[in-house]
């Protein structure tokens, strides 16, 4: 196979272009049906069918039609009747299950009470409440199982099962086998907390829901009667308010205070501590009155004061919560085990241990299209290695005896001996993400800006409310209480304190439900403000997996017989050309003899005639022909297909622009966004790339320093920028950019960098957020400007004593609730706008590379 | 209206009834899964397949 394809694609283009490629005819890609388990297009003359319900029903691939079958086989077939939405497509992965009973002993997540173990799972692929019951039926079926309960909302479930009957890897099988994953978490880690947060939260707030509906309802007989109340009643129906009141202060609004004294103990003024002390002083006052038996009491206030910032507080908790959640399913980390030699020259003997037992010296063998699971040097075989997470390149390294590997990197092809120089935490790529968490550690502190241009307001607030006690104190010392309680009731920053929290819980929960979670309250708002969008070009802006491209033929092949003994070549190899071959066509013909000759390319026999698919010079080798010049476009990879009789295709291999990738660019520019390319990759591809994505700036052969130097040069030129990115070699950029953006198929390194998460592979998401975070913005501009117009004017009415604490505590209320409807109509994120992409140019993109939509995607 | 005081606190002993009853079901994690519930009550394990045995039929295994 093709170990050095930049030597390869050098040489394709030194060469002069010859003829035009051709695309890939259209009507093979047209697929009418769609399969129904997981509704992808199912590819023409498949045969994947099975009969379900007295139907034939067609499916895309062999793993949507096995995990049918399994589901008829266990008689469950009512799911598909019951289901409401179509399910995941199942991954194909390899069987790796079992590695989990290797580090069951090492895994703290397995409770133990005698046989019985309980583990906490995270489930993936549950779409509907169908996935639930076919889970929970089937699992509950596995002998040994005791008990599987799933929680829908957070996509958690909880098993109990018995030691000896099973292994905790045939549950996570059996769960694979009808098309979902589960993974072993850590729940005590942040989950217990938050769980503890919410429910308290909860009760709080209905706790205070509560007593403000039943205050409430003991304080309208005061305003609705035309002559008063007989004070008996009064008396009665204020200390009824204050037994309510009681819990409300002391129990719900406790969250309050405990924030107001961490506030003064570290010498800062956040929003808590005018809430506290209006809560405070509210309640005071008006338990003083009932107490005393005259004045005014404000409990109808307090309780709906402290009831509303609770809403608020538990919507935003929500929020935060389900973002929480779908980060953690992101960046769940896989026990790595290791294939120990353990007599090493006299037998080749494995043991399966986890990676982090190994120790330097220790002998490991990596099968093909294993993990490296520590960093070595090669001691024996040959293979290519593909060190994606560590420099973000999709292409494959040829390593032989003597070079060195990298943990986290994938081996390709062939098995290799390898000998440990460094393990577990040593590794370089452990070095590198603890480089990474420190830098993502620093960055919170930068977001306490904002809660200090909300302590200028509460500052000026409390001097306001002083200075109209210490001029009343002089003026009427009898009205000095009801006037400074007006003052703190009407301005309690109440809208003030709601307008950002409430506007950015609605937005993260709309754009949540998207698949775009905001990590960091503040991205929003910085991606907002942002005037310049930079994109990483391997793995973001492109699919970051190699795509046929075109195909074009000498003639005496058509492109579809051409494809189909590329296919039949490529059988069995892991290579990235071999599995994009094998992408780009369904049918194949039978080869045999097949070999794979590394560096060079495949070879084997089909319907008696000798093929040889790979390198130009090579396969011009079988036929002793002169070898053929080559046309060659920038960022594609050329290789020949050919027999004794000489060449008979060419085929071309590119990474594509990812879905969606068009659309994004032409939103940024809607939006006033320059946008820039930066790439690691050689300049011929990144200027390709930049001219399909209809990107002017960018920069190519960039180390991650340079990119990093890159984004800070556009920052010292005044631009805001925001930053995509996949790789850990983006981390640096990532954390210099001002808001950062992770895609699902980054590293989890990066989304743990990264302020703002997408779980999805579509860059369109991207652009729904960008104009998110503008209508976000828009709208807490709105509440903002309305909250200081109101206290513009309420304050002065207030503080001259013209307003009555009744209509104080009104008015706060109604701005309040204004504020949070207002907020509440981002709830409802528009769908993508095609607007304003339409005045983009397309053509050009889809013509050279048309759009293959693999059915391994 | 000498009733009042009497409604007036059993409506406060009514209200705390209420939220200990609310505290006891947050604290007995009826408030952790909204949604599944609601999807699990519609799906019981009532009825036919397509190969024509029951649901309760077990697995082969």
């Amino acid at each position: 196979m093709l170990a050095e394809p930049r030597a390869l694609n050098d040489q394709a283009i030194a060469g002069p272009s010859s003829s035009a490629p051709v695309a890939i005819d259209p009507v093979l890609r047209s697929r009418l049906e769609t399969c129904f388990h997981c509704a992808e297009p199912v590819p023409s003359g498949s045969e994947w069918r099975l009969e379900l319900d007295g139907e034939q029903r067609a499916f895309c691939c062999a793993g949507c039609l096995g995990v049918a079958q399994t589901i008829r086989a266990a008689g469950l077939g009512e799911f598909y009747a019951k289901r409401t939405a179509h399910a995941a497509l199942p991954a194909r992965e390899p069987d790796e299950w079992s590695r989990y009973d290797v580090v069951a002993d090492d895994l703290a997540l397995v409770v133990r009470h005698g046989d019985r173990r309980e583990i906490s799972l995270l489930l993936e692929g549950i779409r509907c409440g169908a996935c639930i019951w076919l889970a929970e039926t089937y699992v509950r079926r596995v002998p040994g199982v005791i008990d599987f309960a799933v929680n829908f909302a957070t996509r958690r479930a909880r098993l109990v099962w018995r030691a000896p009957d099973t292994a905790l890897s045939s549950v996570l099988r059996a769960i694979a086998s009808i098309g979902y994953r589960a993974y072993p978490y850590d729940p005590t880690r942040r989950e217990a907390l938050a769980r503890r947060e919410g429910r308290s939260l909860l009760t709080r707030t209905a706790v205070a829901l509560l007593a403000m509906m039943q205050v409430m309802m003991f304080s309208i007989p005061v305003y609705v009667s035309r002559d008063g109340v007989d004070p008996g009643d009064q008396r009665l129906l204020d200390w009824a308010s204050l037994m309510l009141c009681l819990p409300a202060v002391l129990y719900c609004a406790a969250p309050f205070f405990s924030g107001a004294a961490t506030d003064l103990k570290l010498r800062r003024l956040g929003m808590d501590v005018p809430v506290a002390l209006g809560i405070a002083a509210a309640f005071a006052a008006s338990a003083w009155s009932t107490v005393a038996g005259s004045g005014p009491v404000y409990f109808d206030s307090v309780t709906m004061f402290i009831a509303l910032l609770l809403v608020a507080r538990y919507i935003e908790f929500r929020a935060r919560e389900r973002a929480g959640a779908a980060i953690e399913s992101i960046a769940r980390d896989r026990p790595q085990t290791a294939e120990r030699l353990t007599r090493h020259p006299a037998t080749r003997e494995t043991e399966c241990v986890p990676a982090s037992r190994l120790a330097p010296g220790d002998l490991v063998q990596v099968s093909a299209g294993a993990t490296v699971p520590a960093d070595g040097e090669v001691i024996e075989g040959r293979s290519s290695v593909e060190e994606a997470l560590l420099n973000g390149e999709s292409w494959p390294r040829a390593k032989a005896p003597g070079s060195s590997v990298l943990a986290g990197s994938v081996n390709r092809e062939s098995p290799l001996t390898v000998r440990v120089t460094a393990a577990g935490e040593s590794t370089a790529a452990a070095a590198l993400s603890r480089l990474v968490a420190r830098a993502a550690e620093a960055r919170p502190r930068v977001a306490r800006l904002a809660d200090r241009a909300a302590a200028g307001f509460v500052a000026a607030l409390l001097a306001i409310a002083a200075g109209t006690a210490l001029a009343w104190a002089w003026l009427d010392p009898s009205r000095v209480l009801a006037v400074t309680f007006a003052v703190l009731v009407v301005s309690c920053p109440c809208a003030l304190s709601l307008a950002t929290p409430a506007a950015l819980a609605a937005a993260a929960g709309s754009l949540g439900r998207r698949g775009i979670l905001a990590v960091r309250a503040d991205a929003l708002e910085t991606l907002s403000r942002a005037t310049h969008l930079v994109i990483d070009k391997t793995g973001t802006l492109t699919a970051g997996s190699v795509r046929l491209a075109s195909i074009e033929t000498t003639g005496r092949l058509d492109r579809e017989q051409a494809l189909a003994i590329a296919v039949a070549l490529e059988q069995g190899s892991t290579h990235p050309i071999a599995t994009a071959v094998r992408s780009a066509a369904a049918e194949a013909a039978l080869a045999s003899e097949l070999i794979a000759v590394p560096g060079q390319g495949v070879e084997g026999v089909i319907r008696g005639r000798r093929y040889r698919l790979g390198r130009p010079a090579w396969v011009g080798g079988l036929g002793d022909s002169p070898p053929p010049s080559e046309p060659g476009n920038a960022g594609e990879i050329r290789i020949a297909l050919g027999d004794s009789s000489g060449r008979l295709a060419w085929m071309s291999f590119g990474d594509s622009l990812r879905e969606g990738a068009l659309e994004l660019v032409g939103a940024a520019r809607a939006l006033g966004l320059a946008v820039s390319l930066v790439s690691g990759d050689r300049r011929e591809s990144v200027e390709h790339m930049a001219r399909l994505a209809g990107i002017t700036q960018h920069a190519s052969d960039a180390t991650p320093e340079a990119k990093r130097a890159f984004v800070a040069e556009l920052q010292r030129e005044g631009h805001v920028v925001a930053m995509i990115g996949d790789g850990i070699n983006d981390a640096p950029s990532l954390a210099q950019a001002d808001v950062s953006l992770a895609l699902a198929n980054a590293s989890a390194l990066t989304q743990w960098t990264a302020d703002i998460v997408a779980a999805t592979d579509d860059l369109r998401d991207v652009g729904v957020a960008l104009s998110g975070a503008r209508r976000v913005f828009r709208v807490i501009r709105q509440n903002l400007a309305w909250a200081l117009a109101y206290n513009l004017i309420a304050i002065p009415l207030a503080a001259t004593g013209h307003l009555h604490p009744l209509a104080a505590a009104l008015g706060m209320s109604a701005s309040s609730i204004l504020v949070v409807a207002n907020a509440w109509r981002l709830s409802r994120i528009a769908p993508f706008d095609a607007r304003q992409t339409s005045n983009e140019p397309r053509g050009t993109a889809t013509e050279a590379l048309p759009e293959w939509k693999s059915s391994t995607s | 209206m000498e009733i009042l005081y009497l409604l007036i606190p059993l409506s406060v002993a009514l209200a705390f009834l209420i939220g200990a009853a609310f505290w006891w079901s947050v604290a007995s994690g009826q408030f952790d899964d909204l949604e599944g519930p609601a999807h699990r009550i519609l799906l019981d394990d009532d009825g036919w397949t397509d190969s024509g045995t029951a649901a309760t039929t077990k697995k082969d295994d």
